[in-house]
């Protein structure tokens, strides 16, 4: 196999405003090789990539693509021409099918009649775009999504197969993936190893963006490192150490505890909520679970074992079929009622459902804090509400321009910061985190799971709906594993407890 | 060093700018073609004032993402019924309150009935666009003297004044600019608007927020119906009819985003109603006729929208 250069990056700039997202990046990628991109959040990863794939254009420098001068004007160019990218933040569009989606912008093959210029004319045969679907599908090894299911009714993990389905299709030459991996379960992380160990092996490249080290040590050739938009270096694959790779990231060596450090697994026998005989479709079965006062309780399991509807059943976002969700022992009817409860939900899907991207850090945290800033519980005084959103940014050292900054132009771990900011500014007391770590850096991670750590202390409740379970193992008072919408097991906190007994209890 | 997006600064201040603009032509072209200004800057107050009204209130419904057709109907119907009820009880205040009430109750209805059926707003103002259109004319045949109701034009005379409009014009603006950026209201409202998801999850009920924005909406259509009352007291099938599409073009072309959500403005539907006249006067100036005129307007809505959202598209499309 030829392990000639595919696309080199010379000494490329960028900034926005006053920020320099990328200050002379130099990087060099081979055929046949799997390249690792990592940093905190906000290093330039997908700066680099998003100029690689056409989304926008650096300040300066080079890009030499094949062995020609490459200056993509947008991704749909760039896809055309040989290089895909499999985006962060949800890359389909709700409103149509899953075919449409996968032949967006490509209808024309579809239609009857060729014009003789190469263009085709007449309706577009439906059955045939819906057959070529599925062969897509099948090819990248999905089966359980219908062509014809529209998009929307589809979750985050499914959205996203289809998105690396629609890339695939284009066979791209190199494939970036820009941590697409956070928001799938195992199976689907299975399938997109298989796809970069493909290209692999096609003599092709993938430029890989991951905050999760574990996969990225095992799946990568090299790894290159940014921080603060310069590469700080690049690994290769028999060079790979943890901890070195770690304080490169970051700049420093990690300080204190990463998960907390004590085995004592203790709580208040208080039962703060309870969900009781709750039934939802096939989702959850019969299901009853008690969350106690200064308890971390984490619940583990695949993606579809029940445990994300679990989240919103608690937090009343989902009516269950039957049964019933206990706040203190008094029943609650919807979201409003369980933050009057002194409840909060981090979603899973972030930016859809936990964050208003289009709207600034202010907005986001003050809307869910408004009952303890407003005066008489109705009037807004902007110098109170600032002094309160500002108390948030300093207590999570959420990095940004200011408190009026659009909440898309965060990276994803101060977006996570934001939510986080949101609920906890109003004093929650039972916080529901679904997937919280999810898309955010190892020194974010850190942090989060020290303020965890803190507030169990501080009497407050917590459930972790996790697929890691590192996490759920190195965090949680009690752990919960889910199958099939039912309670497969319980095990306490312990020194002993390993990954490998917690997975035969959930496959 | 605080980061400034120039494109996003420029679209912020690009409606007062164009107002501006347009105020200065307005003069420039007045002066040379020597027509008394003075007198024009008051046509301008009176034709804009209540498109700016019904505007204002409207960009509560704007806000959530919708939009309300029926508008320009619901203040035909207001000013009827309040005519009505003038010509019956000989009383001003009445007629305000009957304006106002009977503005109020259509909003409601429309909300409940989409909350009822679990449509989109602008469904339901669809429907109710063809049931007011068809009050209007069973009002006119049952009450009125041939195809119009007229109040006496020397009862509302006293209140045919530039200070009193202006006034109401003052106070409603002043209430709405309250309740969108210093209540609860309106930062749910915004919030709603930009992501009716991630809104549930925070605990914002999109009926209740519905329902409030319809009755904002409701009481500037019952001002501005009892405003139209008191510049044309003569009212026919006809009073109105333009102010629901005037409305539309007011608040986009006052810096409305069309999506609504956090970046919604009260003023914007103030600097819109002007503009828009302005820019009505200067063509009347350039002698061209109503016809041309409407299509310039249409261009320059279509402009204006294709700016707006330039950015967003831009980032949309490479998906």
């Amino acid at each position: 196999m030829v392990k000639d250069t595919i696309i080199e990056v010379k000494h490329m700039e960028k900034r926005f405003g006053s920020t320099i997202a990328l200050n002379n990046v130099n990087i060099t990628i081979n055929r046949g090789q799997i390249i690792g991109l990592i940093g905190e959040n906000g290093s330039g990863k997908s700066t680099v990539t998003s100029i690689i794939s056409g989304m926008q254009r650096a300040d300066s420098g080079e890009m030499i693509f094949r062995g020609e001068k490459w200056q993509p004007d947008s991704m749909l160019y760039a896809l055309d021409h040989g290089i895909g990218m499999i985006v962060q933040e949800n890359g389909t569009v709700p409103g149509i099918t899953v075919a449409e989606n996968i032949f967006i912008g490509e209808y024309e093959k579809f239609k009857s009649f060729s014009a003789g210029n190469g263009r085709k004319w007449g309706f577009i045969r439906r059955r045939q775009m819906m057959a070529a679907a599925e062969k897509v599908l099948d090819n990248i090894g999905v089966t359980h999504i219908a062509p014809e299911m529209l998009t929307g009714a589809l979750d985050l993990q499914d959205r996203k197969l289809i998105e690396i389905a629609k890339i695939i299709n284009k066979n791209p030459d190199v494939l970036i993936v820009d941590e697409t991996t956070t928001a799938l379960s195992q199976i689907g992380r299975d399938i997109i190893y298989k796809i970069m160990n493909r290209m692999k092996e096609e003599n092709k490249a993938v430029i890989f963006i991951s905050h999760d080290l574990d996969e990225i040590i095992r799946v990568c050739d090299a790894l290159t490192i940014l921080r603060d938009g310069k590469i700080i270096i690049t690994f290769k694959k028999d060079e790979f150490d943890e901890q070195l790779i770690k304080t490169s990231m970051i700049g420093r060596e990690l300080q204190g505890d990463y998960y907390r450090s004590d085995y004592d697994g203790s709580y208040e026998s208080e039962v703060v909520l309870e969900i009781k005989n709750v039934q939802l479709n096939n989702r959850l079965k019969d299901f009853n679970l008690q969350l106690h006062k200064g308890e971390i309780l984490g619940i583990g399991g695949l993606s579809h074992c029940g445990m994300h509807e679990l989240g919103k059943v608690l937090f009343r976002s989902i009516m269950p079929d039957a049964g019933e969700v206990l706040v203190h022992g008094k029943n609650i009817k919807d979201e409003a009622e369980a933050m009057k409860q002194k409840m909060g939900y981090v979603a899973k899907d972030r930016d859809i459902e936990s964050l208003c991207l289009n709207a600034s850090i202010r907005d986001n945290i003050a809307i869910a804090g408004l009952d303890e800033f407003a005066v008489n519980n109705f009037l807004v005084l902007p110098n109170k509400e600032s002094k309160y959103v500002q108390e948030q940014i300093d207590s999570l050292s959420i990095k940004c321009t200011d408190k009026d900054q659009y909440v898309s132009a965060l990276s994803g771990g101060n977006k996570q910061k934001v939510v986080f900011g949101k609920w906890i500014g109003r004093g929650s007391e039972i916080l529901i985190l679904d997937c919280p770590t999810r898309g955010v850096d190892i020194g974010v991670k850190q942090a989060m799971y020290q303020l965890m750590y803190t507030m169990k202390k501080a009497g407050k409740s917590i459930i972790i709906i996790s697929e890691e379970m590192s996490e759920l193992i190195g965090m949680a008072d009690r752990l919960v594993v889910m199958k099939d919408g039912r309670i497969m097991k319980e095990f306490p906190r312990s020194k002993e407890l390993c990954e490998a007994d917690i997975i035969q209890y959930m496959i | 060093m605080k980061k400034i997006d120039v494109q996003k600064q420029i679209l912020k201040i690009a409606p007062v700018v164009a107002l501006l603009i347009l105020f200065a032509v307005f003069y420039m072209v007045g002066t040379i073609k020597d027509i008394n200004v003075a007198y024009g800057m008051k046509a301008i107050i009176n034709q804009s004032v209540v498109v700016a009204i019904v505007a204002t209130g409207a960009v509560f419904i704007y806000t959530l993402g919708s939009f309300d057709i029926s508008l320009g109907a619901s203040v035909a119907v207001s000013a009827l019924l309040g005519g009505i009820v003038y010509n019956a009880t000989k009383s001003i205040l009445l007629m305000l309150a009957v304006c106002v009430g009977i503005a109020v109750l259509v909003a409601l209805f429309n909300s409940v009935l989409a909350s009822v059926f679990n449509l989109p707003v602008f469904v339901t103002t669809i429907a109710m666009l063809s049931i007011l259109n068809a009050v209007v004319l069973m009002l006119i045949s049952a009450n009125g003297t041939g195809s119009q109701i007229a109040v006496p034009s020397e009862a509302v005379a006293g209140l045919d004044n530039l200070g009193i409009k202006v006034l109401v014009l003052f106070l409603f603006e002043a209430l709405c600019i309250f309740v969108f950026n210093f209540t609860k209201i309106g930062r749910k409202q915004k919030f709603l608007g930009s992501n009716p998801v991630c809104a549930k999850l925070t605990g914002i009920s999109d009926k209740k927020m519905s329902i409030v924005a319809f009755v904002m909406s409701g009481i500037g259509v019952g001002l501005g119906a009892f405003l139209c009352i008191i510049y044309a007291p003569t009212l026919t099938k006809n009073t109105a009819t333009s102010v629901g599409m005037d409305v539309i073009i007011a608040i986009v072309f006052g810096g409305m985003p069309v999506s609504g959500g956090a970046r919604s403005k009260i003023t914007a539907a103030l600097i819109g109603a002007f503009s828009m006249t302005f820019l009505s006067q200067i063509m009347i100036l350039f002698n061209l006729n109503l016809g041309i005129g409407q299509m310039v307007k249409a261009a320059i809505f279509l402009f204006v929208v294709f700016v707006a959202t330039s950015n967003q598209r831009a980032k949309m499309l490479p998906r």
